[in-house]
């Protein structure tokens, strides 16, 4: 039985490193999410076009440029955003989610320019959040 | 020389398992960012996809389904038999055996191991041995399969602009069990292809088949 300890505690060793390291937990990136969320409406409040739309990724500014059909920073104050501050931000490898105070949810997804908004102004829709993508003004 | 013929068996399974682990690593990441790009999202390193939670999903829900088999195979031949077959007992020995046919207690040697010959309650636990620690590992990777499928689970919510899921809501998920019992099937299968095939086919040399020349009913004779 003395044999079999080196390999249990190999064992649990490696699921210890894949537990702390596997994509949960990394709040480095939490915060970093947190801060783009809270610039973007930060950004929007006060009128900032262009520091807001340099918070969404470059397909959500697209898809927003597209709908309006004029350039991003001129569109993005027209988006219906209840906005308010973040009270949670989870992030599951390269997406995250940002719930704010209003209610209202965003989500982000990491690129080549850091993470960014993808979504923006997103509702629950009836029954569980799980099971039904958030209704959102503005997605990519 | 002698060594790596004395455990040449060990040694050629550490090598191919090490080798598809690799290539595992490699095709996995190709994958992971054949769907990124699919997602308008930017692949990763191969640093980066070995730390992740799709890497160590896909590697401990393998990992689990084999340790299972073999913890029920160890457990199962103990009690049940296979008439016919070289993976079982003969028919009149289903049950744990008497201290002399495991050469405990009195009949017990000075080659046998420590923990057999002491007796007491670490005789006990090292005659479970076997079965102790292919179920904890079954267990513990089966533990890292949840979590790390969740973790991947919950990107791929996000992803599709839907909630993340606690631990214990993602055990009821599809998802888990998907994987779980999609790995499970396979390696019972394969278990009872062996225990059933063997009776009637032959591999001359191998332990695991019976003689060439055994007869289909002969019961646990190894080749």
């Amino acid at each position: 039985m003395p044999h079999a300890l080196p390999g249990i505690r190999l064992t649990l060793a490696v699921l210890a490193v894949v537990a702390t390291t596997a994509g949960c937990g990394r709040s480095g990136d939490e915060t970093t999410a947190r801060m783009v969320s809270e610039r973007f409406f930060a950004a929007v409040e006060s009128g900032d076009g262009e520091r807001a739309c340099a918070q969404l990724s470059p397909d959500t500014r697209a898809e927003l440029e597209k709908q309006e059909q004029r350039p991003c920073r001129d569109a993005v104050s027209e988006v219906e955003l209840a906005g308010g501050s973040v009270v949670r931000a989870q992030v599951y490898v390269l997406n995250a989610m940002v719930e704010l105070s209003s209610g209202e949810a965003a989500f982000l997804d990491h690129g080549q320019q850091g993470w960014r908004l993808s979504a923006i102004g997103c509702t629950p829709v009836a029954g569980k959040p799980a099971d039904r993508p958030y209704d959102c003004e503005l997605q990519s | 020389m002698r060594a790596l013929r004395n455990h040449g068996l060990a040694l050629f399974f550490a090598v191919i398992f090490l080798a598809s682990l690799i290539g595992q690593a490699f095709t996995g990441q190709d994958d992971f960012n054949h769907l990124q790009i699919a997602h308008h999202q930017d692949p990763v390193s191969l640093g980066r996809y070995l730390t992740s939670s799709d890497f160590w999903v896909d590697v401990l829900e393998n990992w689990q389904s084999e340790y299972l088999q073999f913890t029920l195979f160890i457990l199962t031949t103990v009690w049940l038999v296979q008439q016919g077959s070289p993976e079982s007992k003969e028919l009149d020995k289903a049950g744990t055996e008497s201290d002399q046919e495991q050469k405990l207690g009195d009949h017990t040697t000075e080659d046998s191991p420590k923990w057999a010959r002491v007796g007491g309650l670490r005789t006990r636990i090292y005659s479970n041995s076997l079965v102790i620690v292919m179920a904890a590992i079954w267990i513990a990777s089966w533990l890292g399969q949840s979590v790390t499928g969740r973790i991947t689970y919950n990107a791929q919510q996000l992803d599709h602009h839907e909630a993340a899921v606690s631990w214990a809501s993602y055990l009821t998920t599809s998802d888990f069990w998907n994987r779980t019992l999609q790995n499970w099937q396979s390696e019972f299968l394969a278990v009872g292809s062996m225990a059933v095939l063997a009776i009637y086919l032959r591999q001359r040399g191998s332990p695991e088949s019976k003689p060439v020349g055994a007869p289909h009913a002969a019961t646990g004779v190894e080749g």
